[in-house]
Formats: C-alpha cells, sequence, structure tokens
C-alpha cells in the first residue's frame, strides 16, 4: 500500500501520534477530521489502553473517513490490525518484533521504528525500516522520567549513520525546527499537536511553511 | 490444522515464569497444545518466546498458538491463535491467518459458544469452570454444568478453562470437553512436568 503511494507523493515530512486520548467521544476521529487538507501529514494511532477489538474498530473508523490523499493513516506497532483496517503503515517500537518479520506477510506496509541510539538504527535499517523516529530531541514533559533529552547534536549523529529518512521527535517546535532539519532530520513528529485541539490547523500550518519552504 | 486427539491437555503460560521453560516441561509432560499469554511482554520478547516455543512443539508435535497477538502469530508461524471477547473479532483474525491455522474464542455462556462457532471458531475455551486465581475474572464462575449444556448446542471441540486440576479434570472430559486448559495446575506444580503429565493421564484414562 505505502509502496503504491510513494511512487506518487514523498513520504510526509510531518508525523503525528495521537496518544491515549480517544474516549467515547472520539477525540483522535475528531482531530482527524480537522486536519488541512493541503499539509501532507502522517497520523499515529497510538491507543495503548485499548483493547484489540476496540482499537480495529477505531482505525476503521479512521480509515472511513476518507481522509486527503495527502494524510497518511499508521498504527502503534499492531500491523495485524493495519492490514485487518487497511492502514498506510505501522510504527514499531525499539522493543518490538522486527519489520522484517512483519513484511513478509505485509509487503505493502510502510513500517517506522523508534530509535533512541545510532545502534538501534542500524539494526532497523538493516531490518527494512522505511523510516527512523529518534527522539527525545528536546526537553517535554512526557519523556522527563526517561533522563535528560537527547539534543540536536545526537539528532545529527544518528541523521549522519544512516540513509533513511529521520523524524525528529520530543518538544519540537515551529521555533526550534529549524535546529532538527540543519541536523539532517527529514522531518518533525509530535503528539502535542495533535492533542492541542484548538490550535492544531495553525501549529500545522507553520510546521508547513517550515518543512516545506 | 486439527486439533489434538481428544482428551488432550493445553497448557497456557503463566506470566510468573519463563514461557519457554514452561512450555518445555509442559511438552515432556504430554501437554498436546501450549497458549503463550503474556499481555505486558513487548512485542520483541513475544516473538522470541513464540519462535523458541513454537520449535519445541514442532518437536512434540503438540500445537501452538498465541493469545491476542495476531501479528505475533503470523510474524512467528505459529499454528494459532486464541482470541478474547475483547481481542480482534474471529472474522477479522480470519481473513489475515487462512484457513490453515487455528482460531480459538474465550466463551463463558453457552450462548457466547454458540456466537463463536457461527463466528468460525475452531475451538471454543470455554469457562471458567471453577474460581480460579489465574487470571482477574469480572464474574463467577459458570460451572460444569453449563460446559454440559455448551457441549449439547456447539459441535465445535469445547476446552474447558478455571480452576481445573487433576481431581476434576476427567469430570469435564466426561462432561462433552474436548481438552482441558490450566495455567496455574501446571506452572505452580514443584514439578510442571510430572503435573501434566499427571493430568493427561487423568482424562485419558478415565473410567467410562
Amino acid at each position: 500500500m505505502y509502496h503504491e503511494i510513494i511512487r506518487k507523493a514523498p513520504l510526509p515530512r510531518i508525523s503525528l501520534i495521537s496518544g491515549g486520548m480517544d474516549d467515547e467521544r472520539e477525540i483522535l476521529l475528531q482531530q482527524l477530521k480537522r486536519l488541512p487538507r493541503s499539509v501532507p501529514c502522517m497520523v499515529q494511532i497510538r491507543e495503548k489502553h485499548l483493547h484489540s477489538k476496540q482499537l480495529l474498530l477505531l482505525a476503521r473508523k479512521a480509515v472511513e473517513l476518507n481522509l486527503s490523499g495527502n494524510t497518511l493513516l499508521l498504527i502503534n506497532e499492531r500491523v495485524d490490525i493495519a492490514l485487518s483496517a487497511g492502514l498506510h503503515g505501522v510504527h514499531l517500537p525499539e522493543n518490538a518484533c522486527p519489520p522484517d518479520k512483519l513484511r513478509a506477510f505485509a509487503p505493502e506496509m510502510l513500517f517506522g521504528c523508534s530509535v533512541h541510539s545510532p545502534a538501534s538504527a542500524l539494526s532497523a535499517s538493516a531490518a527494512g525500516a522505511d523510516y527512523l523516529l529518534f527522539g527525545p530531541v528536546f526537553d517535554t514533559p512526557s519523556k522527563r522520567r526517561y533522563g535528560p533529552p537527547q539534543g540536536p547534536d545526537k539528532l545529527g549523529e544518528l541523521c549522519r549513520t544512516t540513509s533513511l529518512p529521520v523524524f525528529a521527535i520530543g518538544g519540537i517546535t515551529p521555533e526550534n525546527a529549524n535546529l532538527c532539519l540543519a541536523e539532517g532530520a527529514y522531518g518533525i513528529a509530535a503528539l502535542s499537536i495533535f492533542r492541542d485541539n484548538p490550535e492544531t490547523a495553525e501549529t500545522l500550518d507553520n510546521f508547513y511553511r517550515l518543512l516545506y519552504p | 490444522m486439527i486439533l489434538p486427539y481428544s482428551p488432550f491437555l493445553c497448557v497456557i503460560t503463566d506470566e510468573a515464569f519463563c514461557p519457554v521453560t514452561l512450555a518445555e516441561e509442559a511438552l515432556k509432560g504430554g501437554a498436546a497444545m501450549i497458549q503463550l499469554r503474556h499481555k505486558d511482554a513487548s512485542g520483541s520478547q513475544l516473538f522470541n518466546w513464540a519462535v523458541e516455543i513454537r520449535k519445541r512443539c514442532r518437536k512434540y508435535k503438540a500445537l501452538f498458538i498465541i493469545n491476542d497477538r495476531v501479528d505475533i502469530a503470523m510474524a512467528s508461524r505459529s499454528d494459532g491463535v486464541h482470541l478474547g471477547q475483547l481481542d480482534m473479532p474471529a472474522d477479522a483474525a480470519r481473513k489475515l491467518l487462512g484457513k490453515s491455522r487455528i482460531i480459538g474464542i474465550s466463551a463463558s455462556s453457552p450462548a457466547e459458544a454458540l456466537i463463536a462457532e457461527k463466528n468460525g471458531a475452531d475451538y471454543i475455551g470455554f469457562g471458567h469452570i471453577y474460581p480460579t486465581s489465574s487470571k482477574e475474572k469480572g464474574f463467577l464462575p459458570i460451572g460444569p454444568e453449563s460446559l454440559r449444556e455448551a457441549a449439547s448446542l456447539v459441535s465445535l471441540p469445547l476446552i474447558a478453562i478455571g480452576g481445573i486440576n487433576v481431581e476434576n479434570a476427567a469430570s469435564l472430559i466426561d462432561l462433552g470437553a474436548s481438552g482441558v486448559a490450566v495455567i496455574s495446575a501446571v506452572s505452580r506444580d514443584k514439578e510442571p512436568a510430572s503435573a501434566a503429565h499427571e493430568l493427561v493421564r487423568a482424562i485419558q484414562n478415565r473410567n467410562v
């Protein structure tokens, strides 16, 4: 599926991640509907508190929204749910089953991998990842318990060890995104933009202007 | 893929112990089916365990299934999955797994067993029959009579689960179960292999 799309358009440079916010009000679906249609982005459904059945239902509803062709829908880790719902891709945490084992039965799927070190980037790349996600680059409340942020230098180091597109995550704003691009990042990823309900469209536009000059 | 000859023992892994070691012991004792069940393990951990358990199950000609994670079952080329009521629905799982792999569904009433049969399950995990400490359950045990009723309603093999031990296992086969599934009766025994062996002996040498 991804390979079909990528022939037409390159991988989006903006990656949005949902985070434990879906409830009966279906906030994720509301946010998806608000995405500016002109802004290419990947949206990762990441709702770890949901059971598989609920997750599949949510993924199917997201697909049924018929989002713009600029939007790729991914899910965290669960390639079975991605296949069932007809999503474009799967984002794998660093401790997930490696992509080559999954690609064996999901050949068209886009696979991204979270990495926290150059060594991890190398193994994800060897296992056939389509893109990498590295962070936290800047300070972000949700990651403070794992220690200080990695910083733009580490991001640069990682980008130089791989030819894959790298997305920077962790405290990225339209103000500091340039630092990431200067270090070789392909794009940026964030949970907060998606959660920041009223300003989502405006923030996305700011990122868009920066990433698609 | 077909289920083991009835009556058989299915051993489900216990989150407190290494699932590979436990599976090996259970297989030595004569378990014909192993289910890997670990809700908190990472994907890579589950995959690595699955590959190891699958090898051992092949060696003992036993079936190997994975709880909930259809993705890991496919990646590790396991024999199938076991799906609870909150997991992926059976029809969706069937599309991914095809006809050659096994899909089991948990049911806790004769009505749920009928639905599971209609949805294309290959077997039904029926329970919990007796009180059990292994899983946090939101409902009371359904009792052996319920098993008899389910067995008269569905033609699919029923695997009885929940509080099963060497004393009560044989009676559940007599009520119509094709097999019994246990966690703690094997995992919490000082000698899991001989505990499994005793259970197999109990269900296979019944006074009929």
